[in-house]
């Protein structure tokens, strides 16, 4: 392998295109300045801090009402109170809201992953008539703030309902999807990713006649897995634990969503709040597991590019 | 997989292919742009409209008022001090989330045993409602049982009442609202420094330069196009700041940390002055777009990107 | 291929979309039905839902349905569905609101109805009656009442050696009490205020004005007039706590009431019968309000009643859903939803029945208290739209006084002025 210069750093990352015949370096080397346990001191209690919150909610999630409700809060619990939970399922029908939300934050991760890499693939490699102000126009949906567009919305949804198809209207979970299938924030956010995959890679396969689209799938996606996995992870944080818009949407048991479950422990002068932590709990799990799932796709895979790790 | 990349590399020829690309580039983005404007950009346009009207939301008839709402705007003391503490909160929240989370995701870029763990840590801290995070806050700063206040007491230092005080507050949910947002620069973060090779800082080492040295010189500046979505990202959430004052301060005390959207908020489902609330939200969205614009041509210069 | 895969999730996914999707017909001729937005959960949702249910059974050409929507979101939603032309048949909706849902062309006035004899609408507090009166209509039926009174620890004072709370009370033996009762080095105040300039500020602040003989508009609802000696003096009262004596926690998230008091760091509250169930740890005991020395004793409080409001969906549910409340709010089913539930009754009849309100104090001491405390209210907050201005200037002020910012005077004059301009504005 050549000497690289610091220099040469920003300049070209192709000298690493034409290594890719050399063998790759064995991993033992790259820990070689790294003291293993050491950093377990750092992260343990970096992660402690970050976690508060949701230590403070399982603790919450067992106990009692009146422990509960104590100011300042219980921190342990004389006996932790595992009944919440089977209480907080049965409270409402939340084995039919995980559907909801499970089937919406399916549909609306799909579509934005799919409409969202069309996009911001053109914006970041494509110079096409009027990119700049088109960008700049999808931009300026993101800064206008919900509680003011959300009447309009509400009209637009409406719309589709009588107009269209009943299952995209007012009180059905196609409501719900609909206007959250592709948010400039998606197209942004992959823009600015795609830009940092070599371009001489995509040139390349352009020169050998390969489509845009082409380009897209083979090359840019592939070496775009943690962006895509980290934009999956937000959209379906977002999606999940959506409040406002389902709240004005939908009014029938049937069509609910998690979060509109959950609000069915706050009431107007009381929050049942072991309740509430443990049905919040449990609503965490599921993206919990999809986060634990995708965390391979967080790491740039050394074989699926053929780039030397 | 480009197992076949040549060796050639024939730049000349590619350039000639730029312009007949309209085409393609339209076909591309126009799911995006059909579904983005229907859905994002009329409704924007629609409450545009709502700003030039008197509605409470409640009767129907919504005069038309021209530029009222907007001339009431330059007059209201209220709003002036929401455009003053909006300013404080964002200057900020927006570095203190970048920079708190480089080093966090710095420290978990590593193939440490357990490495999974903790970025799921990081990752799951996002989905605590603000609700949550908000009563938290209010319980460890609160001035007579909060554990901050037992911590400075043992040093000695005298209890504060941070949310409670009109001086302190705003700075308190700065503080809030960064550990609340850590966990997404974080995720950010953490893809781009995966993007960043192995082999520069292996060489670099061997060239003899430190960690931080190496830190420095090249992850950052590859960490370009990361940098401006977070600014961008934070900076347009920053300015439109509502759930986490919502849920503890309510925009008090004394008004302390109200916001622009809380105010235009407040204005529309409190005070029944929806028209007003429109005008507020379209001279702080004309604020956005031009910040927005400059931190995009200031990256231009600056920043390197392929 | 990761497109083909993306293809065919897509398309399970829209397949699973399309029949989940399926259902939500209406029968076109089969019972009305009408839809009932409320905010009650756990015991207050499942009796109201059991009237609900024997509604349905004993009329089954009508269905009602009921749907849980938090008290505080409801009015935003309710907004957008009217906007959006799907509005509720019924709503529960804060009685605050009234001056100015009462601008909803879909509302009904309930006035013709109501002056029908079988409504029995005097039987109804006058408070209440007040409430849902807006100029020459009628918003709503009465569906919710409370009050406020003290409630303290009977600990804290037997520790304290000082007699608790009597009926005899002024405020000067209030503020005695609570300066006794604060202790700082446990953390222990005399009592709690909600300190966030919102109505809830507002209305603590409120039946002191009154009863130092103070009102909040003139009479014609042209003008503030709560700046007046009376309205100084509360003020001022609430200052010496605050300020000088610093026995009055402000509580400036509003919430920490019934916590605070629950775990005995706080001995006194002055609060309603909705956080007596929050007290489970503490032995509790319920009295009036204090009175001012020299005024005419009456120990005024104030009450925040709330509606059933009704919409206007077309005849045939509007005459289902009037019917409905009717139904509801009718002596009969108003003693069984307090005896279950423990919410004060909203008719004098049953809360003049004393069989009712023992039980019902047995259910939750403090109960009767209560019960007797709404022949206290005299006075209700002025059913004037601008209402939220004027408690806005007003809860600053109060706030601005108790934080030490401010001198009563000046802060209520400043209000008084906001509140001018607002009424004049429009």
């Amino acid at each position: 392998m050549t000497k690289l210069q610091l220099s040469d750093v920003a300049a070209a990352p192709v000298p690493i295109l034409a290594h890719s015949d050399a063998p790759p370096a064995p991993p033992a080397r790259r820990r070689r300045w790294l003291p293993f346990s050491a950093w377990h001191l750092v992260l343990i209690p970096l992660t402690f801090l970050l976690i508060v919150p949701l230590l403070w909610m399982l603790v919450t999630s067992l106990e009692t009402e009146g422990e509960a409700n104590r100011f300042p809060p219980v921190l342990l619990p004389e006996r932790p109170r595992f009944e919440n939970y089977s209480e907080a399922w049965a409270a409402a029908p939340f084995g039919h809201f995980f559907l909801n939300s499970a089937l919406v934050t399916l549909v609306v991760l799909l579509s934005n992953l799919v409409v969202c890499s069309l996009a911001g693939y053109a914006f970041a490699r494509i110079r096409f008539l009027g990119r700049g102000a088109l960008f700049v126009t999808l931009m300026a949906t993101l800064m206008v703030p919900f509680q003011v567009t959300m009447i309009p919305v509400f009209l637009i949804v409406k719309w589709f309902g009588d107009n269209v198809w009943a299952g995209l209207g007012i009180d059905h979970i196609g409501a719900l999807m609909l206007p959250n299938l592709a948010t400039a924030f998606g197209i942004f956010f992959l823009r600015q990713f795609f830009q940092t995959v070599p371009v001489e890679l995509e040139e390349a396969a352009r020169v050998d006649g390969t489509s845009r689209l082409g380009v897209l799938f083979k090359i840019v996606l592939p070496l775009s897995l943690p962006a895509l996995s980290t934009l999956a992870a937000l959209t379906v944080l977002t999606s999940w634990n959506d409040f406002l818009w389902p709240l004005i949407v939908i009014t029938s048991h049937d069509q609910m969503t998690i979060p509109l479950g959950l609000s069915y422990f706050q009431g107007a002068h009381r929050v049942k709040w072991p309740l509430l932590m443990a049905a919040n709990v449990m609503s965490l799990l599921p993206m919990l597991l999809v986060f634990v799932g995708a965390q391979r796709y967080f790491v740039q895979s050394v074989a699926s590019t053929g780039l030397k790790g | 997989m480009p197992e076949d990349a040549p060796a050639r590399r024939p730049f000349a020829v590619l350039r000639g292919l730029g312009r007949g690309e309209s085409v393609t580039g339209w076909a591309l983005v126009s799911p995006a742009v059909v579904l983005i404007g229907v859905f994002g950009l009329l409704p924007v346009l629609m409450s545009l409209q709502l700003s030039f009207q008197k509605s409470d939301l409640l009767t129907p008839e919504t005069p038309w008022v021209g530029l009222e709402n907007y001339r009431k705007l330059a007059d209201d003391p209220v709003f002036v001090e929401a455009i003053k503490h909006t300013i404080i909160y964002t200057a900020l929240f927006v570095p203190g989330t970048m920079l708190v989370g480089l080093f966090v995701a710095a420290a978990l870029n590593r193939s440490v045993r357990f490495i999974s763990v903790y970025r799921t840590a990081a990752y799951i801290t996002m989905a605590v409602s603000t609700i949550s995070q908000g009563i938290i806050f209010l319980w460890l700063t609160d001035r007579d049982y909060g554990l901050v206040n037992a911590a400075l007491n043992a040093v000695g230092a005298p209890s504060q009442p941070f949310l409670a005080s009109p001086a302190q507050a705003l700075y308190v949910i700065v503080a809030m609202t960064v550990w609340g947002w850590t966990g997404f620069s974080v995720i950010v973060y953490l893809a781009a420094l995966q993007g960043v090779p192995a082999e520069l800082h292996e060489a670099a080492a061997i060239d003899g330069a430190n960690a931080v040295t190496r830190f420095r010189t090249i992850t950052v500046p590859l960490l370009g196009p990361a940098n401006l979505f977070l600014v961008v990202w934070l900076t347009i959430n920053a300015l439109q700041l509502f759930d986490e004052v919502y849920a503890t301060t309510r925009g008090g005390p004394l008004r302390a940390t109200t916001v622009i959207v809380y105010y235009l908020w407040d204005r529309a489902f409190v005070q029944f002055d929806a028209g007003y609330a429109a005008a507020m939200a379209y001279a702080l969205f004309v604020v956005i777009l031009v910040i927005t614009a400059v931190q995009f041509r200031l990256a231009r210069k600056h920043v390197h990107t392929s | 291929m990761i497109r083909r895969r993306l293809c065919i999730a897509l398309v399970a996914v829209l397949a699973l979309v399309l029949t989940a999707c399926g259902g939500g017909g209406s029968s076109p001729s089969g019972p009305t039905e009408i839809a009932v937005w409320h905010g009650y959960q756990d015991t207050e949702g499942e009796v109201f839902k059991g009237l609900i249910d024997q509604y349905n059974k004993d009329h089954p050409d009508v269905k009602v349905s009921e749907l849980y929507s938090s008290n505080d979101l409801v009015l935003q939603k309710v907004l957008t569905a009217v906007r959006g032309g799907s509005a509720p048949d019924v709503a529960y909706m804060f009685g605050s609101w009234s001056p100015n849902i009462a601008k909803i062309p879909q509302i009904v006035d309930m006035a013709s109805q109501v002056s029908n004899a079988d409504w029995k609408w005097d039987d109804f507090y006058p408070a209440e009656r007040e409430a849902a009166t807006v100029g020459d209509k009628i918003v709503g039926v009465p569906a919710l009442v409370d009050n406020l009174a003290i409630v303290y620890n009977k600990k804290l004072f037997a520790d304290a050696g000082i007699a608790p709370p009597s009926p005899t009370w002024t405020w000067d033996d209030f503020r005695a009490a609570a300066a006794k009762l604060t202790d700082p080095s446990k953390g222990q105040y005399g009592w709690l205020i909600p300190a966030d300039g919102s109505e809830d500020t507002v209305w603590h602040y409120v039946p002191m004005l009154w009863e130092a003989g103070g009102d909040i508009l003139s009479p014609d609802n042209q003008h503030a007039v709560f700046n007046s000696e009376a309205g100084v003096k509360a003020l001022t009262t609430l200052q010496q706590m605050a300020v000088n004596d610093k026995s009055l926690y402000l509580d400036t998230t509003n919430e920490n009431g019934p916590k605070l008091m629950n775990s005995g760091k706080v001995a006194m509250l002055v609060t309603g019968p909705w956080d007596l169930s929050q007290l489970s740890d503490i032995e509790y005991g319920v009295q009036v309000m204090p009175t001012f020395a020299g005024s005419g004793g009456t120990h005024q409080t104030i009450s925040g009643p709330d509606n059933w409001v009704v919409f206007n969906n077309g005849d045939k549910r509007k005459q289902a859903a009037i019917d409905f409340v009717k139904w509801l709010t009718a002596p009969e089913q108003v003693k069984a939803f307090s005896l279950g539930t423990g919410d004060l009754p909203t008719r004098i009849s049953v809360g003049q029945n004393q069989a009712v309100v023992d039980k019902m104090d047995e259910n939750l001491p403090g109960s009767k208290v209560f019960v007797e405390n709404l022949s206290n209210v005299k006075k209700v907050r002025p059913t004037v739209e601008q209402y939220p201005a004027i408690s806005e200037a007003l809860g600053q002020a109060i706030v601005s006084v108790m934080l030490g910012k401010d001198q009563p005077a000046d802060a209520l004059n400043a209000a008084a002025k906001a509140a001018d301009e607002a009424l004049a504005g429009k």
